[in-house]
């Protein structure tokens, strides 16, 4: 009984940190209706920066964070101007092709070419390490960590898109851009903060789990392979959805790999994608989206 | 658009694949050219030419699939590595006989991609094209996992094929067989593409409501796409198997499937010869980078010549598809068509 407790906090806390990572997509989406496939690759590059910067290059780790999420900052606004404003307007498909080969091409190459593509060890942010024990629920303290940040930043960004007058701006573009623009919104502006937000998401989200694990190339795939389904699985358009599929994908993948990994190796790699096409096939539209209806 | 004085007056010269003598004279020389080049050609050049080869097979599936039908296939490499393993077990672990395997893993292939292809039914988009991205994990993930069968993460050898007792090793041979494959193949694809199926497949892609109210059974006909796409794929994965002689999960990444889709996207999208364009292009940037840029790059810079050798061509293939998808979107294969109706109006030319 207190395994699977176990494996379902621990799940739960990790669901957290995919959440973060599926927020960045879902606020581009929803803004630019880009699906941002750059992700995991943006991760890998703002998770090597920060260990360059505090390891190479002998910073303080606050100020190595600091200036994590300036570039994080600045590479968003990058993106937006030289590689997504041209295509503003071009078909799903095209802009769709650009994300992936950037995210898992451009991006992850350049990381590996600047950081070197051997894996690394996180410099400890979060003191003190160790595990934590909660009537026999025993669980890394690093997690509950995580889980309180990414969840942290994802309430914030989500009142920002509710109470703030940018994030009313952004729900109109995200509505319809063309009636936005005709009534004097800057779309442009609103494009550049969901990228902005969408690549400070990527950062965040790859300092947590590079400090669960290690700082590696293969986690641009990895976290793909999990921000992917929890998007999907909760539905591409809301914030909530992202939430709970993040919860559903984290609780499956930790009891998976809890009862299911010493029989079949490996099974809960796998387990996000079965949910997810399971789920697909049942609801294409996810668990909340909005359910498109074609008029002819 | 056809020279100036040629007309078409039968249906059959309208529909013909080669309309002009000059096509067929030009398709001659190529073909000579190409079947002679073993004669005179370098080991090294005659294994780029293989590669080309097979990978011109794989990606007019991929044609068939995302150029004619539009549903985008991010797992097209997983189903070429159904193709290469079933030919793979079927000859080591029950000593088959390697040309009996060609039609079956062509069947596995197109199989497993009906299987996977099953969610287009309900999915469009970007949820079809991360549902065959998921198909190409658990795909790759069963390779990995079924040691018993597929060796595990190690893979397998084959032996050599043979023909008439004697061994196909040589690079000439392979040359020989890829080469015949890629001209059956591209004659079926420009076949298909013509026929009513093919037509379907092009409506079905510009506009899937207008295509379902003039009659087409959509779901069928998107079934087939996969099922024709995946054939090709298991072909050129039965080619792969027997050009390396050696399959592993590592060979069937996504990143491979992005890259199919970026050389029919470089090509130009829904031609044929755009699909050679794009393979040719990309596998000749290839040879560039990794024969000349990137030991001349990592003599400059000897500190970090490992990475560069890693990822230049990460960066540079995809930063050319990205160039090529922001300006030029419709590929070489329209540059080409520009180029000519410029020559053929010449003193006259216009566009807008």
């Amino acid at each position: 009984m207190d395994t699977a407790l176990s494996a379902i906090v621990e799940g739960l806390l990790r669901g957290g940190v995919y959440a973060l990572i599926a927020l960045g997509v879902v606020v581009v989406f929803k803004a630019s209706k880009v699906l941002n496939l750059m992700v995991g690759g943006l991760m890998v590059f703002f998770t090597f920066l920060l260990w360059w910067l505090a390891e190479e290059k002998d910073l303080p780790v606050g100020a190595a964070v600091v200036l994590t999420f300036i570039a994080a900052v600045a590479v968003g606004l990058f993106i937006y101007r030289f590689l997504m404003q041209p295509v503003i307007g071009a078909t799903m498909l095209v802009t769709f092709i650009m994300t992936i080969v950037l995210g898992l091409s451009v991006i992850l190459g350049i990381s590996m070419l600047w950081f070197g593509g051997s894996a690394q060890v996180m410099p400890s942010i979060f003191r003190p390490t160790g595990n934590l024990d909660w009537g026999g629920v025993t669980f890394p303290r690093l997690y509950l960590v995580s889980f309180i940040v990414a969840t942290g930043m994802f309430l914030l960004f989500v009142a920002y898109f509710r109470y703030t007058k940018t994030g009313l701006l952004m729900r109109c573009v995200s509505e319809d851009n063309i009636i936005s623009q005709s009534l004097g919104i800057n779309v442009k502006r609103i494009y550049a903060i969901a990228w902005i937000v969408g690549c400070l998401s990527a950062a965040i989200g790859g300092i947590l789990m590079g400090s669960m694990s290690a700082v590696s190339t293969d986690m641009g795939f990895f976290a793909m392979a999990r921000a992917l389904p929890v998007l999907l699985l909760g539905g591409l358009e809301s914030l909530p959805g992202a939430y709970i599929g993040a919860m559903i994908i984290g609780v499956a993948e930790s009891l998976g790999s809890t009862y299911i990994d010493p029989h079949v190796t490996g099974f809960s790699e796998l387990l996000p994608f079965i949910l997810m096409l399971t789920i697909l096939l049942i609801r294409p539209q996810g668990l909340f989206g909005l359910k498109i209806i074609r008029r002819i | 658009m056809l020279p100036g004085g040629v007309f078409n007056t039968k249906y059959e010269s309208d529909m013909a694949i080669f309309r002009t003598k000059t096509h067929w004279l030009m398709l001659a020389v190529l073909l000579a050219f190409v079947f002679t080049f073993p004669l005179h050609g370098s080991d090294y050049w005659l294994s780029w030419f293989i590669r080309v080869f097979v990978t011109i097979v794989v990606v007019l599936g991929l044609h068939i699939l995302t150029g004619l039908c539009g549903q985008v296939s991010i797992g097209h490499a997983a189903f070429l590595g159904v193709g290469a393993y079933t030919v793979a077990i079927l000859t080591t672990k029950y000593d088959w006989n390697g040309w009996v395997c060609l039609p079956l893993s062509m069947l596995a292939a197109g199989v497993v991609g009906l299987i996977f292809g099953l969610p287009c039914f309900r999915l469009r988009l970007f949820y079809l094209a991360i549902a065959t991205m998921a198909a190409s994990s658990i795909i790759k993930w069963c390779f990995q996992h079924f040691e018993g069968v597929t060796g595990g993460f190690i893979g397998l050898s084959l032996e050599p094929l043979t023909l008439g007792g004697k061994e196909l090793i040589s690079r000439g041979s392979m040359f020989f067989l890829c080469g015949i494959m890629v001209v059956v193949v591209t004659f079926l694809v420009k076949n298909i593409q013509r026929s009513s199926t093919g037509r379907a497949f092009i409506a079905i892609r510009d506009n899937e409501l207008a295509a379902e109210v003039s009659g087409i059974p959509i779901f069928r006909y998107k079934m087939y796409a996969f099922f024709i796409g995946c054939l090709f794929a298991g072909l050129a994965g039965w080619l792969w198997a027997y050009t390396q002689l050696r399959v592993n999960p590592e060979q069937f990444s996504m990143l491979d499937s992005m890259w199919y889709l970026g050389m029919i996207i470089i090509g130009g999208w829904g031609s044929v010869t755009g699909v050679f364009f794009g393979v040719v292009f990309l596998r000749v940037l290839e040879v560039i980078i990794t024969d000349h840029l990137a030991p001349y790059l990592a003599d400059t810079f000897p500190s970090i010549a490992m990475q560069i050798h890693i990822s230049l061509s990460l960066i540079l293939w995809g930063l050319v598809i990205v160039l090529f998808m922001m300006f030029q979107q419709r590929g070489l294969y329209y540059l080409l068509e520009k180029a000519k109706i410029y020559y053929r109006l010449h003193p006259y030319s216009y566009w807008g």
